[in-house]
C-alpha cells in the first residue's frame, strides 16, 4: 500500500468537499473495511484519507415510530439502545451475531451499510479475474470454489456477497438512508440503496463519490408485531452467515395481518423477500404458508457447486425463522 | 537423590512457571525481538501454481522509498545443499531457479527500513510467469504416485484370505480435508551476523535442528550458529522443519548487512511452514459374528508436493491397535501442485485413527454389538504385531472409566432414538493407541550457592509445559522448591535437545533430567569425599536423600548438610553436572511404550438445519506417570479442541484448477471459537511407564486422536448418516 | 480543516496513563505504533486482518482491535494495553485467575484475552457460562484453551458479583 495523507476532517461540508473533488480520497470512519482493504489485502489504494470519526454523527434519536440514528455510531451502541430491544429487537440480534464485541466497538452503522464483500476473490490481489475489483476482467468465484457466496442477485459476472446481518432486518424495517453531498442532503430507501451487479459488479450501490451517509432512519416495528433474526453457520459463533433470515409478523386470531421478510447469506445486496411476503398476509400461520414462502423467496438461484447447498438451507431458515416467530417453535 | 517413587512435588497441578510473564505481555516471542539497526522483510509469492518465471520486474520496488534489497534467485547468494535432519531429508531450497511448483511459493523476498515500505515495495514487484496446468486432486490421473514411501508397509497373516471369509466385512473410504496448523503466533524470524557468526530468533520447534540446518546451508560451522526460541506463539508441528523463509531471512540479513526481521502475514502461514495433508484411506475391516476381528486391510493415499519429501504414516495406528491375525497396511503419497505438507499434531495417526474408528462403529452396528464391547473383544493384551507383553496398557480402564463418567449406560441404541426438542441427541466413542518414541536428550543441571538451581537445555516449551514439568521434576530429585530452580531452554548453545513434536520431548528430557540429577549429587558428594568437616563424607548417592536443599543420610536423617554448605565451605559458586537420556538402550522383550485413550462425544444435532454442536465430550487417557496434572489436562483439553476443528470446521481449500487456497485467512478458514467447546472432562488413569526413568508416556498429540470418529460415530447414533468425508460442515448434514 | 501534509502524521497517545507523541507514517496501525515504536509489544499480531482478536487493546475503556485502526486516529486517546493492567507489580485479578486456571499454553493470543476479558466485566457480560464463551468468541486461541479461560473468568466475575 503507498502512502497516503490523512485528513481529520472537521466538519461535514468540508470532509464532503475533499472527498468529492479527490477522486482518489476516501471517507474513513471505523476503518473495518476500509484500513483491511487497503493496508492488507491492497485492493484498494486511495491517495487521501479523509477521517471523519470527530465528526458529530454519532447518536441516536428516538422519534415516535423511527430512530434516527447517526452514521458513526458503533454497532455495539446501537445494540444497546434500549427502544431497539424493545421495538425491533431483531436489530439488536443482528447486531450481536454480526461481529465481534471487539468489531462492535469500532465497525460504525454507515460502515456497516457500505462493508465491502468477503469474497476472497476480490480481496485476494494474486486472483486476476474480478470484475469488481478490475470491471471486465472475470470472475474466477464462478470457477472456483466458492461456499460463502451469494445465489441471489448473482450471475456468471459476479456471485459476491454482501456479509452483513444489520442491513437485513433493516431492509426489512425499509430503513432510509440520509445522504450528503456538495450538493446538498438526499434521502434513499435502503431497499433501493444496493445496485445488483449484473454485469457492472464495481457499483455496488448509488452513492456518487464524494456523497457520504450522514444517518439511517430505522424504523420501529408496530406494537403487537413480533420479530426475529436467525443465522445459520457452522462455528457457533464469529462467522459470517450462511444463511440468514430477519421475519417480521403481526399476527390476528391465526391469520398474517402483515409480514417483513429479509434475507441473509444468499445475496449480492441484502435481499428483501417481497414475493414471499405477498405470500404470508393474509394466509394461516402454519408451517405450510411458510414453507410456500420459503419456496417463493428462493426463486431463480444462481448456484455453483459449492453453494447449491444454500437453495435448500435458505429456506429451511426462513421457514424455521417464521415458525419461532410466530411462536410455533422455540 | 530422590526416588520417584512417591513424589511431592512432580505431578502436582501447579502454575506454570512462565506464567507470569504470559499474563503481563512479558515473554518474549521472535517476532517480539528487536535490533537497534533492525529492517524488515517482506515475502512475495507466486501467483501461479506451476510453471517459470520468465521476467522479474525489480526497478519500481528497487527504488521505492525505504528499500535496501529485492532479492529473487536471479540475484541470490548461492546456498549449499541443506543437510538430512533428524526427521528426514531437509526441505528443498529457496530460490535455485525459475521453477515454480506451487500457488504461493516465495519469489522474492523484499528488505526496506520499515514494515510500511516492505509491504508497499513488494506490491511493485512485476513477475512475469509462463503458466503450466497445475497437477492437483488426488485422483489426478498425471499425478506421480509414490507407493510406500517409507518402505514400511506392513503384513501379517493372509488379511486377503482372511477377508474373504469373513462373516461380516466392512469396506468403506473415509477422506479427511488438508488442514493447517495455524498456530496463533505469526511465525517470525530474526537474523543478524557477526562477521560469519548468525543469531536467529525464530519460531521453531527445534532449535538444534535450525542450526544444523543454517549452518550447513551457508557453509559455516554449527558453532558459529545460534538459534533462540525461549517462547513461541504454538506450533503444533508447523515448527518442526526449517522452512524456506527462515533460511531467506538470514540471507537477506547477510545481503543488507544488518539485522532483518520477517514476520509472515496470516495468509502465508498456509503456503509456508506446512500443513496436514489431504488423505483418502480405504477401510477394510473382517469380523466373526462375535465380533472378533480377523482381517484389517488399511491404505492410505496422501498428498505431497512436486519435491520434497513428508514423512507421514497414516496406516500406522492400525497394527498395534487390535488383536488381530492377519493385518496389512499400505500408504502411498500423490505428488501434487501444493505447498509442501508437513506435521500437524499427531500427524498421521490422528487421520488413521478416524478411519480405523469409524470403520468399527461400522461394524458395531453390522453386529449389533454395543461399540465398547466390540473394543473390548479385541482388545491387545500384548502387543499384536510383535507378541510382547506392552510395557504398560490401561486402555480396558480408559473404556470403563470412560463410560462410567460419560454415562455410556443411559444410550439408547437405536439411531434417531435420543431427543431433545427439535435437537437429536447421539453418542459416541473411540480407542485410541498411540505409539510413541523416544529421542535422544541432553541436559546441564546446576545448583548455585545463592539457593537457586538451574536446568539447561536446547528443547523449547511450545505451549506444552516444559519449563514447568522440567522445574518440577528438578525440584523433586533435588531436593528443591519448584521456585528455587530456574529453566532456561529455547537456546541452540545450551545441551542438546530434541524437538517438541512426537510427544517424546518430557519424557526424554525428563529421563536426562534425572540422570543429571543424580550426577551432580554424586559431585556434591565427590566435593566432600576428602572433606574431614562433611558429614557426608565418604558417603554415596545410594546412602542418601535430599529434602529442603540438604543432603542427608537415609539411615540417620540427621547426618547431613545442605547444598549451600558445601557451596560455601569449598568457596563454589556453584556445581553442574550434565545428564543425558539415549532410550536406544531400552529394555529387551517390551513392547511399548504407547499411550491410549477412550474418548466420548455427546452432539446435537439439529436435522433441518444441519447444526451440529457438542454437547460434552470426556476422554480418559493413559499417558503414563502425569508431570503436572493441570499442564497435562490443559494438553488433552488443547488437543481436543483442535480435533473438533478438524471435525467440525476445518479445510485448507486448495482450488482444483489454480492450486490457490482460496480460504487463506482466519475470516474464511475457520477454527473453533470458545462458543464451539463445552466442558471438557479429562481424567487420567493408568501406571507410570517402565520403559523411561520418570515413566510418562507423552500427551502432546494423543488429545487429536480419535475425537473425528467419536464425534462423527455419535452424529451416526443421532441420525443414521455416516459422515466418512471430514470435516462436518453444515452442507453435509442436510 | 486541519490537513497534516505529505504522508506523515504526528499523534499524541495516552497509553497506559502516560502521553507519547510520535511522528509515524500515516499508514502505521495501533499496534504497529506500540509494538514498533513504543516498545509495547506485549499486544500481540495474529492475523493483522481483525478475525482473531490477539490485538485487542482498550481505547478510550472500550476492547477494540488494534490491528484495524490507523495510530492516527487515536490521537488524544487513552489506550490501555496489557502492560498496563498490573498496579504496582500486582497482578490484576484476571491475569492471576489466568494463571491460576492454565488459561493459556503458549501464551501468544494471552494479552488479547485478558484485554477482552477486563471489557467483558466492565459490560457485565460474564453473568453465565453461555454468555462469556459468545462474548469472548472474537479471541481465538489454537492451544484451544477456551474451557480454562471460561473458568478464569467466571471466578473473577463471582467475585465481583459478592
Amino acid at each position: 500500500m503507498p502512502g497516503f495523507e490523512y485528513v481529520q476532517a472537521e466538519d461535514v461540508p468540508g470532509a464532503v468537499a475533499i472527498v468529492s473533488r479527490d477522486p482518489g480520497a476516501s471517507f474513513l470512519a471505523g476503518g473495518t473495511t476500509l484500513l483491511d482493504l487497503m493496508l492488507k489485502d491492497g485492493v484498494i489504494a486511495p491517495g487521501r484519507v479523509v477521517d471523519i470519526g470527530r465528526l458529530p454523527l454519532r447518536g441516536i434519536t428516538r422519534r415516535d415510530d423511527f430512530l434516527l440514528v447517526g452514521t458513526l455510531t458503533t454497532m455495539e451502541e446501537l445494540a444497546a439502545y434500549p427502544t431497539v430491544a424493545e421495538r425491533a429487537p431483531f436489530v439488536r440480534d443482528a447486531l450481536l451475531a454480526g461481529a465481534s464485541t471487539q468489531l462492535r466497538n469500532m465497525a460504525t452503522i454507515g460502515g456497516n451499510l457500505l462493508q465491502r464483500t468477503r469474497c476472497r476473490y476480490f480481496r485476494d490481489l494474486a486472483v486476476a479475474a474480478c470484475n469488481k475489483r478490475t470491471p471486465g476482467s472475470g470472475c474466477a468465484a464462478v470457477t472456483g470454489p466458492a461456499r460463502m457466496h451469494a445465489i441471489l442477485g448473482a450471475s456468471e459476472h459476479c456471485i459476491a456477497l454482501h456479509a452483513s446481518d444489520l442491513c437485513v432486518p433493516l431492509v426489512a424495517l425499509d430503513a432510509v438512508v440520509y445522504i450528503q453531498g456538495v450538493g446538498g442532503q438526499r434521502t434513499v430507501p435502503l431497499t433501493d440503496f444496493y445496485v445488483l451487479p449484473s454485469d457492472r459488479p464495481e457499483v455496488e450501490n448509488v452513492l456518487e463519490h464524494g456523497e457520504l451517509v450522514t444517518q439511517v432512519e430505522i424504523p420501529l416495528l408496530p406494537a403487537g408485531a413480533r420479530s426475529g433474526y436467525l443465522k445459520v453457520r457452522d462455528r457457533a459463533s464469529y462467522e459470517f452467515a450462511l444463511t440468514s433470515a430477519a421475519a417480521a409478523l403481526m399476527i390476528e386470531e391465526g391469520t398474517i395481518a402483515m409480514a417483513r421478510l429479509a434475507l441473509g447469506g444468499v445475496g449480492t445486496i441484502p435481499w428483501r423477500a417481497r414475493e414471499a411476503e405477498a405470500i404470508l398476509e393474509g394466509k394461516p400461520a402454519n408451517d405450510q404458508t411458510f414453507r410456500a414462502a420459503a419456496d417463493a423467496a428462493i426463486r431463480d438461484a444462481f448456484t455453483v457447486p459449492g453453494t447449491a447447498f444454500k437453495v435448500e438451507l435458505a429456506k429451511r431458515t426462513i421457514a424455521r425463522v417464521l415458525q419461532t416467530v410466530a411462536g410455533l417453535r422455540s | 537423590m530422590r526416588a520417584l517413587s512417591a513424589p511431592t512435588v512432580l505431578g502436582e497441578p501447579i502454575d506454570r512457571v512462565d506464567g507470569p510473564l504470559k499474563v503481563t505481555g512479558a515473554a518474549p516471542y521472535p517476532s517480539d525481538i528487536a535490533y537497534p539497526d533492525l529492517v524488515h522483510a517482506v515475502l512475495v509469492q507466486s501467483t501461479i501454481g506451476a510453471g517459470t518465471m520468465t521476467a522479474i520486474h525489480a526497478e519500481a520496488a528497487e527504488a521505492a522509498s525505504g528499500v535496501l534489497a529485492v532479492i529473487t534467485y536471479q540475484n541470490a547468494p548461492a546456498l549449499a545443499p541443506a543437510p538430512m535432519t533428524g526427521l528426514g531429508p531437509s526441505l528443498p531450497l529457496p530460490f535455485r531457479d525459475n521453477r515454480v511448483f506451487h500457488h504461493g511459493q516465495h519469489v522474492a523476498i523484499v528488505v526496506a527500513q520499515t514494515q510500511e515500505q516492505a509491504v508497499a515495495a513488494a506490491r511493485l514487484l512485476e513477475i512475469d510467469y509462463v503458466q503450466e496446468a497445475a497437477v492437483l486432486g488426488l485422483d489426478n490421473p498425471r499425478a506421480e504416485v509414490l507407493h510406500n514411501p517409507w518402505q514400511a508397509d506392513l503384513r501379517r497373516g493372509d488379511p486377503a484370505a482372511a477377508l474373504a471369509s469373513a462373516e461380516v466385512v466392512v469396506d468403506e473410504t473415509y477422506t479427511i480435508a488438508a488442514e493447517t496448523n495455524n498456530p496463533l503466533g505469526l511465525f517470525a524470524t530474526v537474523a543478524s551476523w557477526e562477521g560469519d557468526r548468525l543469531t536467529v530468533h525464530d519460531s521453531t520447534q527445534w532449535p538444534v535442528m535450525e542450526r544444523q540446518t543454517l549452518a550447513t546451508v551457508f557453509d559455516i560451522p554449527e558453532s558459529a550458529v545460534r538459534v533462540l526460541s525461549p517462547y513461541l506463539g504454538g506450533g503444533f508441528g508447523a515448527g518442526l522443519r526449517v522452512y524456506p523463509h527462515v533460511i531467506l531471512t538470514a540471507l537477506a540479513a547477510r545481503v543488507v548487512g544488518r539485522p532483518v526481521k520477517l514476520v509472515l502475514a496470516r495468509p502465508q502461514m498456509f503456503t509456508s511452514v506446512g500443513h496436514r495433508p489431504e488423505t483418502q484411506q480405504r477401510m477394510k475391516l473382517g469380523a466373526l459374528q462375535d465380533g472378533r476381528l480377523v482381517a484389517i486391510d488399511h491404505g492410505c493415499t496422501s498428498a505431497l508436493g512436486i519435491e520434497g519429501t513428508n514423512f507421514g504414516r497414516v496406516t500406522v495406528v492400525t497394527p498395534p491397535s487390535y488383536d488381530c491375525p492377519n493385518v496389512a497396511t499400505h500408504d502411498h503419497q500423490v505428488r501434487l501442485n501444493i505447498p509442501n505438507p508437513g506435521y500437524m499434531r499427531g500427524p498421521g495417526k490422528t487421520e488413521g485413527n478416524f478411519a480405523l474408528e469409524s470403520a468399527l462403529d461400522e461394524l458395531s452396528y453390522k453386529l449389533r454389538i454395543d461399540p465398547i464391547e466390540l473394543r473390548l473383544r479385541n482388545f491387545a493384551h500384548v502387543h499384536p504385531q510383535s507378541g510382547l507383553p506392552w510395557s504398560s496398557n490401561a486402555l480396558q480402564e480408559c473404556y470403563r472409566v470412560g463410560a462410567e463418567r460419560f454415562g455410556w449406560s443411559k444410550r439408547s441404541p437405536e439411531i434417531g432414538s435420543m431427543r431433545e426438542g427439535h435437537w437429536l441427541i447421539g453418542y459416541g466413542m473411540a480407542g485410541v493407541t498411540f505409539e510413541l518414541y523416544q529421542p535422544p536428550c541432553e541436559v546441564r543441571v546446576s545448583i548455585h550457592r545463592d539457593g537457586s538451581a538451574y536446568v539447561r537445555s536446547a528443547a523449547t516449551d511450545i505451549g506444552t509445559g516444559t519449563y514447568t514439568i522440567a522445574a518440577q521434576l528438578a525440584a523433586e530429585l533435588l531436593g528443591l522448591e519448584v521456585g528455587q530452580v530456574h529453566v532456561e531452554i529455547g537456546d541452540s548453545d545450551l545441551p542438546t535437545a530434541p524437538q517438541s513434536g512426537g510427544s517424546g520431548l518430557a519424557t526424554s528430557l525428563g529421563g536426562a533430567i534425572v540422570d543429571a540429577a543424580g550426577n551432580l549429587l554424586r559431585a556434591f558428594l565427590k566435593t566432600v569425599a576428602d572433606d574431614d568437616r562433611s558429614p557426608l563424607q565418604g558417603m554415596t548417592a545410594e546412602g542418601v536423600a535430599v529434602t529442603n536443599g540438604r543432603i542427608a543420610a537415609i539411615e540417620d536423617s540427621s547426618v547431613g548438610e545442605t547444598y549451600f554448605d558445601i557451596l560455601e565451605r569449598h568457596k563454589l559458586d556453584e556445581l553442574s553436572a550434565g545428564g543425558e537420556y539415549n532410550p536406544s538402550a531400552g529394555a529387551p522383550g517390551i513392547a511399548g511404550p504407547a499411550a491410549f485413550a477412550a474418548r466420548f462425544a455427546e452432539v446435537h444435532i439439529d436435522p433441518e438445519l444441519g447444526l451440529l454442536r457438542i454437547a460434552r465430550f470426556v476422554t480418559v487417557v493413559d499417558g503414563g506417570r502425569i508431570l503436572n496434572a493441570k499442564t497435562a489436562r490443559s494438553q488433552i483439553i488443547g488437543a481436543t479442541v483442535m480435533g473438533i476443528g478438524m471435525t467440525l470446521l476445518e479445510e485448507t481449500v486448495i482450488d482444483s484448477a489454480t492450486g490457490r487456497i482460496a480460504n487463506a485467512t482466519f475470516g474464511d478458514y475457520l477454527i473453533p471459537v470458545n462458543a464451539d467447546v463445552p466442558v471438557l472432562d479429562v481424567v487420567f488413569v493408568g501406571k507410570p511407564d517402565e520403559l523411561s526413568p520418570v515413566g510418562s508416556k507423552g500427551l502432546g498429540e494423543i488429545g487429536t486422536v480419535g475425537v473425528s470418529a467419536a464425534i462423527a460415530n455419535a452424529v451416526y447414533h443421532a441420525t443414521g448418516r455416516r459422515i466418512r468425508t471430514l470435516p462436518i460442515t453444515i452442507d453435509k448434514l442436510l | 480543516m486541519r490537513t497534516i501534509p505529505s504522508d506523515e502524521v504526528t499523534v499524541v497517545l495516552h497509553v497506559n496513563g502516560r502521553a507519547r507523541q510520535l511522528q509515524l507514517d500515516s499508514r502505521v496501525t495501533l499496534l504497529d505504533a506500540l509494538r514498533d515504536h513504543l516498545d509495547l509489544v506485549g499486544t500481540k499480531k495474529g492475523c493483522d486482518q481483525g478475525a482473531c482478536g490477539a490485538c485487542t487493546v482498550l481505547l478510550d475503556g472500550k476492547r477494540v482491535l488494534s490491528c484495524l485502526r490507523l495510530a492516527a486516529q487515536c490521537d488524544g486517546r487513552e489506550v490501555m494495553t496489557i502492560e498496563g493492567l498490573a498496579r504496582d507489580g500486582r497482578l490484576h485479578p484476571l491475569q492471576e485467575a489466568f494463571i491460576r486456571h492454565d488459561g493459556f499454553q503458549c501464551g501468544y493470543c494471552t494479552p488479547g484475552q485478558i484485554m477482552s476479558a477486563v471489557a467483558l466485566l466492565e459490560e457485565g457480560r460474564a453473568t453465565s457460562d453461555e454468555e462469556i464463551r459468545e462474548f469472548m468468541s472474537g479471541n481465538l486461541c489454537r492451544c484451544g484453551a477456551y474451557p480454562n479461560i471460561a473458568a478464569a473468568i467466571r471466578e473473577v466475575a463471582a467475585l465481583r458479583r459478592k
